[in-house]
């Protein structure tokens, strides 16, 4: 039933994704998103992220890893992963690729109501001049039909963020470049002492 | 490709020029050796010392290193006037350098000119057809307009010329990789693991293609750079501790149901599930149940 549902995305997760990726600016990057469905059943509701990778975001070892990891963690809160980010290498590029998609697809295959969100260059970079505050992510949702559909803004398949100041506080930390404080699996693979989890950031 | 003491090294460097303690200088010529990637840093550094005249003199011929450095960064910054300013005094000082010509087709491309940048850098071809560092801006202009087929066909053509030229094998590789073109990518991990044995991330990287292609055939050899790679840092490879669990966990499950002729011996996998478990009591114990589960679900026991 994929492509019919609302996604709301808590201000920390929705920051810390961008910010991973301007941390780092001339390479791709991805991260995980976690959640749960509403009890209602018609929103999902993205409570945390977790950034994966700036690095050979192709190959397989490091992400599953990591899937193992995280999905463990946050199930002992009830939690499981709902999604995946990705953000190109390039300003201009807006295709979601064959890696994004790929895997986008192994996620969906254990939670159908997946969501991809691509980060959309122009929107972060209009943030500063406008009172945007809608997303600066595309979201695409799929179903059996194994493709992977751009939602429209009037769509059903629509991403808010749950609190509606999250763009101003973005904007604040990317002032004080407080991109440089994340962590993400890749730091943490190189130096395990580097928490994933991100728990002081915050703070 | 940096190793971690020159990792150290420089964010030591740069938080001591970052907080007033000086150092600049270091610190840039630090960059320059290394070869990474500190743009911000270096404009910042760069233009403090070229803008105080007492600076710039002490530098002596080292002062037009600088300000190429401190183009580039600028460039990369998209500080473009800074970038023009410091290539007009280079090109005051150098009128018929080559080098200069460079700076000036690199920034055609930051400006996103790419068919002058283009034609700039085969006029420069045309008198030294050799230079290596242009028919690499070309394969760099090829990726940043998205071309990656283009990239590929000139970085293959480059190679063909300069085949020891190791960071192009590796930007091939990971060209191929981003594309999914994964028995490529190996191929050109084969060629650096080839020339270059005992650098361990090749083998590493080797591994972690072989995993991705899949099959128990690649699984064993992946297996067996994995152990490489463990071998090659004195066990100190977290990516390679993992490697091995996962491989182990892969093959057992390809191996269900075959014959057992060629049954994996469990040592190797258990060797390096006890030293993840010990590094991660070490430095990161609250991790430490987490680690225990996963490798407990990948069926590899410590």
């Amino acid at each position: 039933m994929g492509g019919e549902s609302r996604f709301d995305i808590s201000q920390n997760a929705y920051v810390k994704l961008v910010l991973h990726a301007l941390k780092h600016k001339s390479s791709p990057v991805n991260g995980v998103l976690l959640g749960r469905v509403s009890p209602q059943k018609d929103v999902v509701e993205i409570t945390d992220s977790v950034p994966l990778f700036h690095s050979h975001i192709g190959l397989l070892p490091q992400l599953e890893i990591s899937l193992i990891l995280i999905e463990e963690h946050y199930a002992t809160k009830g939690v499981n992963i709902v999604g995946y980010f990705h953000a190109n290498e390039r300003f201009d590029d807006y295709e979601l690729g064959s890696v994004a998609k790929n895997i986008g697809d192994h996620i969906y295959r254990y939670f159908p109501q997946a969501a991809v969100l691509l980060l959309d260059n122009k929107k972060l970079e209009a943030l500063p001049k406008g009172k945007d505050r809608s997303p600066v992510m595309q979201i695409y949702t799929r179903d059996a039909s194994r493709i992977w559909k751009l939602a429209g803004s009037e769509g059903s398949s629509q991403l808010t963020i749950k609190e509606p100041s999250a763009n101003v506080v973005l904007l604040d930390y990317i002032s004080t470049e407080k991109w440089k404080d994340i962590v993400d699996f890749d730091d943490h693979l190189d130096d395990i002492s580097k928490d994933w989890l991100n728990p002081e950031l915050f703070k | 490709m940096v190793s971690k003491t020159e990792e150290t090294q420089l964010s030591n460097l740069e938080n001591q020029v970052d907080n007033g303690g000086g150092g600049a200088w270091e610190f840039l010529c630090l960059v320059r050796k290394l070869k990474v990637r500190r743009s911000e840093k270096v404009l910042k550094h760069g233009l403090s010392i070229l803008r105080d005249p007492k600076n710039r003199s002490s530098l002596g011929p080292d002062e037009w290193t600088l300000y190429e450095q401190v183009a580039i960064a600028a460039m990369d910054c998209q500080c473009l006037n800074v970038a023009k300013d410091c290539i007009k005094v280079l090109h005051k000082k150098f009128p018929e350098s080559k080098r200069v010509g460079r700076l000036e087709a690199l920034l055609l491309e930051a400006n996103g000119s790419w068919e002058e940048a283009e034609k700039a850098y085969s006029s420069l071809l045309e008198d030294n057809p050799l230079d290596q560092a242009i028919h690499k801006r070309r394969v760099a202009m090829a990726r940043a307009q998205g071309n990656m087929s283009a990239a590929i066909e000139f970085l293959n053509k480059y190679l063909e010329t300069f085949m020891a030229d190791h960071d192009a094998w590796r930007e091939l590789a990971e060209i191929y990789v981003s594309l999914q073109m994964y028995k490529q990518a190996a191929f050109c991990y084969e060629e650096l693991i080839l020339s270059q044995p005992m650098v361990p991330q090749y083998h590493l990287a080797y591994a972690d293609v072989l995993y991705t292609l899949g099959g128990l055939e690649n699984l064993q050899t992946a297996k067996k750079y994995y152990a490489s790679t463990i071998d090659l840092t004195g066990g100190k490879n977290t990516r390679a501790l993992f490697g091995i669990c996962l491989c182990s966990s892969a093959i057992g499950q390809l191996s269900k149901g075959r014959n057992k002729d060629d049954k994996e011996s469990p040592e190797l996998q258990s060797l390096a599930a006890t030293a993840l478990e010990r590094e991660y009591k070490q430095i990161a114990p609250d991790k430490l149940s987490l680690l225990s589960t996963a490798l407990k679900s990948l069926k590899v026991s410590a």
